[in-house]
């Protein structure tokens, strides 16, 4: 056969068909591609949206190599900061002709621990043919079933679906969620006072409050930050026990029970400006006391050594901590307060006040 | 007129390709245990048909007669790639909904079966209708079994929940066959039913004008 006769053959125009039918349909698939392409934002809002019903505040965690080759991958995790939940991108494997299952995984944590799953939404699947059959009586099972450190099992606790490999992979999925979060976040204690008003110089995170409902008071074992002034001499950290009346807002108590003075003698320094005739003088003050007692405005800022203060008593870092603790008290008591129901209609929430 | 009439009456009951030509068994028998899967895989196959009908009938004086499968199946798959991605975009839940059954389209019975049996030799307009009856006596086929085999099986219809009791076995691929085989039955009976009757008022009719000339 010649190249000519070739070219003329039925064979090249099978070939050109063939070739043509081909470039047109990847053309074609390509544009729409680019046109159709589901984001990683429009997966995310979609699953937030089934999970929520609504749009909320995320914020994106680290996730880094949380792998466990035999049952799960976590892909993404998130704080959600409207309910203090984490959420959870969880790849759970074994399903079906070795294929996968992803899920959004809702895990709540409290006290230290993961103490349960608010919700489970599958993401998307591989090769599951039978995922369709996965229902939501199956996915609810998860927070009726949850048990902590014990991993779920698909054939216990569940309602029998039909595609049993699939509900498999689920489970690996939630089970990877938990531990996740578990491992990341488990051992840490809720700080409800993180980012609220007053706290720059407070550790939060060692602050403790309770509402005493006998002398109707919200008593504060407060752990000031310590050293984080300008200049060599920095006062250490101050353990000081205030109670506040829930009605006022006036502190009733003020006890300094460990003293962060860098020594004896600043010590006594301290003491003969805020308590000088051996009464606290915070006692009986409010917020707006407090903040005036410094008189540099609402921020209660360090105004420096040296200077020309109300807090200027050789230890001016010891009181102001002092002071400031005494701030801080008076001004997030509110959030120990118990819930009050409102009335209906459009009234005002009690809680604590917007950060600075 | 007479023609298109025909071309739907046979797509959608006297060749129903779910009832009497038995064909796309693999979706129906895995998705009828939901309403809405059944009905958003006869609507895909529907389009899909009626698309790939359209587009090989076109095509069909192009095509050489070697290689009409390899083209008609490239046809067909990148119409049901660009269906998985249409639904991916707007109806996500049906994506998830129809798992792996989605790209299993690509070769089912139907669509090739319509697409040489009848696109490459006949008009557009043609191979549209019979796409879309087709499409249609699908559809029609698998909401019926959808919704029974729902209904008995979960004691819901389209995902609500109507009674609580209910027979599991329905809900499950042998029960969906159990449904099929009945309803393949009822189908063809029913159909039956209405041939004989209609022959025999022809019968009738052709005696009475043999009669009155005398015969």
């Amino acid at each position: 056969m010649t190249v000519k006769q070739f070219f003329k053959s039925s064979t090249f125009k099978c070939l050109i068909t063939l070739l043509c039918v081909l470039l047109v349909s990847g053309v074609f698939l390509t544009i729409m591609n680019s046109l159709l392409k589901v984001t990683d934002e429009e997966r995310f809002a979609r699953a937030i949206n089934k999970i929520y019903g609504k749009n909320v505040t995320t914020e994106s965690i680290a996730v880094g190599e949380q792998i466990n080759e035999d049952n799960y991958h976590i892909d993404e995790a998130y704080l959600v900061k409207d309910d203090g939940n984490y959420l959870v991108k969880s790849t759970g494997k074994g399903g079906f002709d070795n294929g996968t299952v992803t899920c959004w995984v809702v895990v709540v944590v409290k006290g230290g621990a993961v103490s349960g799953i608010e919700k489970v939404v599958i993401d998307s699947n591989k090769n599951q043919s039978y995922i369709s059959k996965i229902n939501s009586a199956f996915l609810d099972g998860f927070k009726a079933n949850f048990t902590p450190d014990v991993p779920f099992n698909a054939n216990v606790g569940f309602v029998k679906t039909g595609a049993t490999m699939s509900g498999n992979a689920i489970c690996r999925s939630v089970n990877g969620a938990v531990d996740f979060v578990n491992a990341k976040f488990g051992n840490i204690k809720e700080d409800i006072f993180k980012d609220k008003n007053y706290t720059k110089y407070i550790d939060t995170a060692n602050t403790k409050g309770e509402y005493d409902e006998e002398t109707a008071t919200v008593k504060f074992e407060i752990t000031t930050s310590g050293a984080k002034y300008k200049g060599e001499n920095k006062a250490g950290a101050f353990t000081i026990r205030i109670a506040v009346d829930a009605l006022t807002g006036v502190i009733t108590d003020y006890e300094i029970l460990i003293d962060g003075s860098t020594s004896a003698t600043y010590s006594g320094y301290m003491l003969s400006t805020i308590k000088p005739d051996g009464n606290y003088i915070f006692v009986g003050m409010d917020l707006e006391a407090v903040i005036n007692f410094l008189n540099n405005g609402i921020e209660l800022e360090y105004p420096g050594d040296g200077k020309d203060t109300p807090i200027s008593s050789g230890a001016s870092q010891s009181v102001h901590q002092c002071l400031y603790a005494a701030a801080f008290a008076t001004e997030n008591y509110k959030i120990l307060l118990p819930a009050v129901e409102e009335p209906d209609g459009d009234g005002e929430t009690e809680g604590g006040s917007e950060n600075e | 007129m007479n023609k298109f009439k025909k071309i739907t009456l046979d797509g959608l009951i006297y060749q129903n390709p779910t009832f009497m030509l038995v064909l796309g068994t693999c979706p129906t028998l895995g998705l009828i245990s939901s309403a809405f899967s059944s009905m958003g895989m006869g609507l895909t196959v529907l389009v899909v048909l009626t698309l790939s009908n359209i587009i090989i009938s076109a095509l069909r004086k192009v095509i050489p007669n070697e290689v009409r499968i390899p083209c008609y199946i490239v046809v067909i798959a990148t119409l049901v790639t660009f269906a998985r991605m249409f639904l991916e975009k707007f109806v996500p839940d049906l994506y998830e909904s129809l798992g792996g059954f989605l790209a299993l389209i690509v070769v089912n019975c139907i669509i090739l079966g319509r697409a040489e049996a009848f696109a490459n030799k006949h008009t557009v307009a043609e191979s549209a209708v019979d796409g879309i009856a087709n499409g249609l006596g699908f559809t029609a086929a698998l909401t019926v079994m959808g919704v029974i085999c729902e209904f008995l099986g979960n004691g819901s219809l389209f995902g609500y929940q109507i009674m609580e009791f209910r027979i599991s076995m329905l809900a499950k691929p042998a029960g969906a066959f159990l449904v099929y085989g009945i309803c393949i039955a009822l189908f063809v009976y029913i159909v039956d039913g209405f041939e004989r009757a209609r022959r025999v008022k022809a019968n009738k009719l052709a005696r009475e004008n043999l009669l009155k000339e005398g015969v």
